[in-house]
């Protein structure tokens, strides 16, 4: 398809939707018009509360993520290798992991209190367990031919860890990340509905109760141009890491 | 079978040894008490709970707002994706469209569900709604691009109608991707049914658990938890099962799509 | 160079026991190319991943220059039969072939030397930066050899190496391998269910019996060294011994 053509194709459709919403809001109190939600989006979020209150819930998303993702392979690793250690693990694991998470968040309050580092634990706690079911599953399915290939040209320890046990696994790793990245916005935005004096979530529940009606829209466009930013950048990540998987034709996708 | 066997036996070793461990560790003192209570004082609030009706109560609302919502999403992901995928170029026109709604949190509709409904069934559903449709629609979209395109062009050739196309040829071919979507969606329903109950007090679970934090009833709030890690486990069991029974026919064994 | 003395694996499973391997005794003399033919389900890849010390022995044992096996042997180096398995996906060819030699600290440049002449040996020298998913199988397998013939082993060991790939490349591939196996005198030892492939390769041919499996003859393969596609398979004792083999895998099968 020629450029021009293609652009039309990608923003028809959202051209049309928006003139929709144009439409359709006139005088409606609940759905202001898309032009007065943008408005209140430059004024509300390019203001203090950037610095005061969404790149700090971005800060703990982002460190409660890593440390799950830390958490989840260092002990997926040895989970996944260990066909005991699997079989006895993996019910209890399957149990973590059936908790919806958000439940976690009341109890981890009563038990941490309400800071910075109670929401950090709820973002860990809920991400961890995608990342480590799918991480044992990764490793266990590794290759065997290419795991007598290692054995048989001394490549053991670190090394072996390395090149062949992580790039093995690495395309289920990549599936419990993407799974718990989700959980995780989740979690960082309800863990500040729920007890806090700030961050996003906090802000957009405090707009809507006191019926600041396009502020809130305006928050609800944050939440989701941060979702739809952090997806791009981990399908860019994901691209990197992968582009061997991608190649093989092993992804289907 | 008999190495199925011994692998269970290990799991249970597994679950016996984390029971063993939550009642070991508060009881000599390592953990406080008040901050985790032995696992047979969880487990025995939570026997008593069930047997009051309002847990129950509690529970079938959670389970239907999980299940209404995960049915119209359901719904209408599939006649949605069907109709992208067999009405030529309206992929194309769709599908900034798809990717720009599909990483949006459902979480952000949060305050919105609290402006219009308020705590009940409807806010669970338009946050349930809104999270599983997508997980449905995109594994829809993948089963009608898998359509083969030679099968497709036999069947134009043959002159089958829309209709047959859609029924002979494109929903059998996506069926395993319609319930690889459906199995997803059911995890993440349950996940926002619950947030629902507990962030805007729809009634249900969430907000059973809700109540007993702001109780400070601690063994109750672990109790709850637990429950709900095990209707969480029941959900998934179920659509498996129902999973493995409509693909029982079909030859072919699917993986997940990265979706 | 390789000693296999009365080597017997018997796999215990819960419940059950499966005597793959009787008893099996052959030497494999330095510089020797020994093909192992069988039947099919006859233990071959079992002897061959007994011989790796990639599987324990059950009784018996198998000895390289002297030292028992107990484990992969520093000096020896395997192909295996599925070659798309056996490379790893995220490396390009060159990082495949270059791998086992970092583990082993070969200085970078020996490295370098040697990964690019045992890839230029097989006819790959212009691929060394694709995937091997990028390449045909039977340059996979191509991949896997240079690999392999690159880690200067003391022993090389395949695993019906060709079994998966198409007749004309098989027959290439046949003919690289004698010519490395010439150029380099290393010690190979070369399991193939395929009779002809067998003859035409092997000083020797050792003809292993059904499950439990025990060595039916040890033949000696009195075909001129220089071999060639065309004039070895049609010279009359190639014929003969082609003939014996297959009777000899026949009554094997039969006695089952």
């Amino acid at each position: 398809m020629r450029r021009p053509a293609r652009l039309l194709t990608l923003l028809a459709l959202p051209a049309l939707l928006v003139l929709a919403w144009w439409a359709v809001s006139g005088g409606s109190f609940y759905l202001p018009s898309p032009d007065r939600v943008g408005r209140a989006f430059v004024e509300t979020w390019f203001s203090e509360r950037l610095v005061v209150d969404v790149l700090p819930s971005v800060g703990r998303l982002l460190a409660g993520y890593a440390m799950a993702a830390l958490l989840g392979v260092g002990l997926g690793v040895p989970i996944g290798l260990s066909p005991r250690l699997r079989a006895t693990l993996e019910p209890v694991l399957e149990f973590f992991r059936a908790v919806p998470p958000p439940v976690l968040v009341p109890l981890i309050m009563l038990l941490a209190g309400i800071d910075t580092f109670m929401k950090v634990l709820v973002i860990v706690s809920g991400c961890v367990w995608p990342i480590l079911l799918n991480t044992v599953e990764g490793v266990r399915a590794l290759d065997e031919v290419l795991s007598d290939t290692c054995r048989m040209y001394g490549v053991r320890g670190p090394s072996r860890l390395r090149r062949f046990v992580l790039r093995g696994a690495s395309p289920q790793i990549m599936t419990g990340l993407r799974q718990a990245l989700s959980i995780g916005i989740i979690l960082m935005v309800i863990s500040e509905m729920f007890a806090s004096s700030s961050g996003l979530g906090f802000t957009i529940v405090l707009f809507q109760r006191q019926f600041q009606i396009t502020e809130m829209w305006s928050g609800i466009l944050l939440l989701g141009l941060i979702g739809l930013g952090l997806s791009v950048l981990f399908r860019r990540l994901e691209r990197r890491v992968l582009s061997w998987y991608y190649g093989s034709g092993a992804a289907r996708a | 079978m008999t190495g199925a066997l011994k692998r269970g036996w290990y799991g249970l070793a597994g679950l016996g040894g984390l029971l063993a461990l939550t009642e070991a560790v508060p009881r000599l003192g390592l953990v406080d008490e008040r901050f985790l209570p032995p696992a047979t004082r969880i487990l025995g609030t939570l026997a008593a709970q069930l047997a009051t009706p309002e847990l129950w109560i509690a529970l079938g609302e959670t389970l239907r707002g999980w299940a209404l919502g995960l049915a119209l999403a359901f719904c209408a992901a599939v006649v949605t994706g069907v109709v992208i995928g067999v009405v030529p170029g309206l992929r194309a026109l769709t599908s900034s469209t798809v990717e720009f709604l599909r990483p949006i949190p459902s979480v952000a509709l949060v305050p919105l569900a609290t402006l219009l409904f308020g705590p009940s069934l409807g806010s669970t559903l338009l946050l349930v709604v809104y999270a599983s449709f997508w997980q449905v629609l995109i594994q829809v979209l993948y089963g009608v691009a898998a359509v083969d395109s030679v099968a497709a062009d036999t069947a134009r050739a043959y002159g089958l109608s829309v209709w047959s196309r859609v029924r002979h040829l494109v929903w059998p071919t996506a069926l395993p991707y319609v319930m690889t979507g459906l199995r997803l969606a059911a995890a993440v329903a349950f996940i926002l049914a619950v947030t629902a109950e507990l962030v805007i007090g729809s009634p249900g679970l969430g907000a059973e658990i809700q109540v007993a934090q702001s109780s400070g009833a601690i063994p109750a709030v672990y109790a709850l938890i637990v429950l709900s890690g095990l209707v969480g486990i029941g959900v998934n069991a179920a659509v498996r099962l129902l999973e493995r029974r409509v693909l029982a026919w079909h030859p072919s064994v699917r993986s997940e799509v990265a979706a | 160079m390789l000693e296999i003395s009365a080597l017997r694996k018997v796999y215990e499973g819960p419940g059950r026991r499966v005597e793959a391997i009787r008893s099996i005794t052959f030497d494999v003399g330095a510089g020797e190319l020994v093909c192992v033919v069988g039947p099919s389900g006859c233990g071959k890849t079992t002897l061959l991943r007994c011989v790796a010390g990639l599987l324990p022995a059950s009784a018996g044992e198998v000895r390289v220059d002297g030292v028992p096996v107990t484990g992969p042997p520093p000096r020896m180096a395997v192909v295996f039969q599925e070659y798309g398995r056996s490379l790893f996906p995220w490396m390009t060819v060159r990082q495949n072939v270059e791998l086992p030699l970092k583990e082993k600290k070969v200085p970078a440049g020996r490295r370098r030397e040697l990964v690019t002449g045992s890839l230029e040996a097989v006819g790959l020298g212009d691929v060394s930066d694709a995937h091997p998913w990028q390449l045909s199988g039977g340059m996979q397998q191509r991949v896997a050899i240079a690999r392999a013939v690159a880690y200067e082993p003391q022993v090389l060991l395949m695993d019906e190496p060709f079994a998966a790939v198409d007749a004309q490349t098989r027959a290439d591939l046949e003919d690289l391998i004698l010519r490395l196996w010439r150029d380099l005198g290393v010690t190979t030892l070369f399991v193939t269910h395929d009779i002809d492939e067998a003859v035409y390769l092997g000083q020797r041919v050792v003809v292993l019996s059904a499950s439990p499996t025990v060595v039916m003859e040890d033949l000696k393969v009195d075909l001129p060294p220089e071999r060639d596609q065309l004039t070895t398979r049609s010279l009359p004792r190639f014929g003969e011994l082609r003939g014996h083999v297959y009777r000899q895998i026949q009554r094997a099968r039969d006695q089952r």
